[in-house]
């Protein structure tokens, strides 16, 4: 499985795709086969945070993933391909009322789902009743906030106080995300962590969920 | 080239903590050095937080003007704050923005109209920034038609066509590109503008890509940016690319920013 490791890793794509079919072809374990991609996120998030990839890749990888998964999901069980076991948490994710920023989120939404997470997208400028309401529907371990601009903080900050009133703080987690958050901000909002960009948080959510 | 300079904005952290503490000497060294650098309009944010945004754009309004003569850039999304920064401007301003989204065409659209301002539009609606060249057009063809009615004319417009990050789609640059060309022929008298750093979002390299990215908008019609105009590498790709385009008489703006020494690589002291 190196071999595939090692290529999805390097952003070679006819030859994840070729491996990828020689593994099933062979009757190697799909799910093995699976783990190997999944791995492979973990390098190529590594190289991420080592400014030795950038966006792009993480968006290359993310169609890697896509095309691998079509070639692999016919050949597993029902029960690891069918429904949700196979997720290893839920994230809610939307940018706050007042700033219509979405590239980050985006990303943040791509990547998580890569690395295993069910995630649900509000889109933009969502209020904080609207993301209430989805949170108590879907039940997320994590909630992210993302906003780009300063001008986000305080709507940020009129959630978290929301959701205190609703007697729901003890239920999610809180993380907030964009360029401009920092520790002072994230006290400020009364958020559970900040990050500014889309690997330091799926790193926070895994930690989290294997606290 | 119509530079608008960028840096007083609020949604910047340093330019944020200066409003809130009322540093006026942070406030006027930046617009100080952004019209010594050859701006044309000062963008003036003032948004930190929404219920002290008028008063503090007045108070923004007043330093910058304490220290330049150069018209403002009104820079908001909330109405009440261009109102107040109307009211003490010493030059009639451009206003920033107003876009395909509702609340902007009926708060801000006004003000721009009743004061006869200079006007940034936006080709983004309520659904977001379309991904075509069609999509984009649509909305500024909207608006372009809003201002034409309220009697705005199309020299006191400035269009962006907006880019989307270059590192989340190969075509992104491509489509700003083709809308400057085609609002260009569309509409000849209107100017065309944007800023240089959104493109390179996400990449290693940021001001390389922001300096070809502009030079290149440059040659499909760009003639106005909001940007940094102490970034002299940036600077000299704009000045260069104009040049090219046969836009600078005798190489006249080039040299002359050359000899005031606005470009190229810093004097020797």
């Amino acid at each position: 499985m190196q071999e595939l490791i090692d290529a999805i890793a390097d952003m070679m794509e006819d030859k994840v795709l070729e491996l990828t079919q020689k593994y099933l072809d062979e009757g190697k374990d799909p799910a093995e086969i699976f783990d190997a991609y999944q791995s492979a996120m973990e390098e190529i998030g590594r190289r991420f945070e080592a400014n030795t990839y950038f966006v792009p890749e993480l968006i290359m990888a993310g169609e890697m993933m896509k095309a691998g998964s079509e070639l692999i999901k016919p050949h597993l069980k029902e029960d690891a391909a069918g429904d949700k076991s196979g997720k290893i948490g839920k994230y809610l994710i939307a940018t706050i009322e007042g700033d219509i920023h979405d590239i980050g989120k985006n990303i943040v939404g791509m990547i998580l789902d890569l690395n295993g997470f069910e995630v649900m997208d509000l889109g933009v400028d969502v209020p904080a009743d609207k993301i209430i309401e989805a949170a108590k529907e879907f039940q997320p371990d994590i909630i992210g906030l993302s906003g780009l601009l300063t001008l986000a903080f305080d709507p940020m900050k009129a959630f978290v106080e929301k959701l205190t009133a609703e007697g729901l703080r003890d239920k999610f987690k809180v993380m907030i995300g964009g360029a401009q958050m920092d520790q002072q901000v994230c006290e400020y909002i009364g958020a559970d962590a900040w990050v500014t960009d889309a690997v330091a948080g799926v790193n926070k959510s895994k930690e989290w969920l294997a606290a | 080239m119509i530079i608008i300079g960028e840096k007083l904005n609020g949604t910047r952290k340093a330019v944020a903590a200066a409003i809130r503490e009322r540093d006026a000497g942070f406030i006027k060294n930046l617009a100080k050095e952004q019209d010594e650098g050859g701006s044309a309009f000062l963008d003036a944010n003032a948004g930190t937080a929404p219920d002290r945004e008028p008063e503090d754009m007045v108070w923004m309004v007043n330093q910058i003007q304490e220290v330049s003569d150069l018209p403002l850039c009104l820079d908001s999304a909330n109405p009440a704050a261009i109102k107040a920064g109307l009211e003490v401007v010493k030059k009639t301003p451009m206003i920033n923005s107003v876009s395909g989204e509702q609340a902007r065409i009926d708060g801000v659209l006004p003000l721009a109209l009743e004061h006869k301002t200079d006007l940034i539009l936006l080709a983004l609606n309520d659904k977001g920034i379309p991904a075509t060249v069609e999509g984009r057009m649509e909305i500024i063809r909207q608006l372009i038609g809003m201002a034409r009615d309220g009697g705005l004319e199309d020299e006191k417009l400035y269009i962006d066509p907006l880019v989307i990050a270059i590192s989340t789609g190969t075509d992104n640059a491509m489509v700003t590109y083709d809308t400057i060309k085609t609002i260009a022929q569309e509409f000849p008298k209107v100017h065309i503008t944007g800023g240089a750093s959104n493109i390179s979002f996400g990449m290693p390299l940021r001001p390389l890509i922001n300096r070809y990215f502009i030079a290149m908008a440059v040659q499909a019609g760009l003639d106005s940016a909001i940007i940094n105009p102490n970034d002299r590498e940036l600077k000299g790709a704009i000045m260069t690319s104009e040049m090219l385009m046969g836009r600078d008489k005798f190489c006249m703006s080039f040299n002359k920013a050359f000899r005031a020494g606005l470009i190229g690589p810093k004097p020797e002291k």
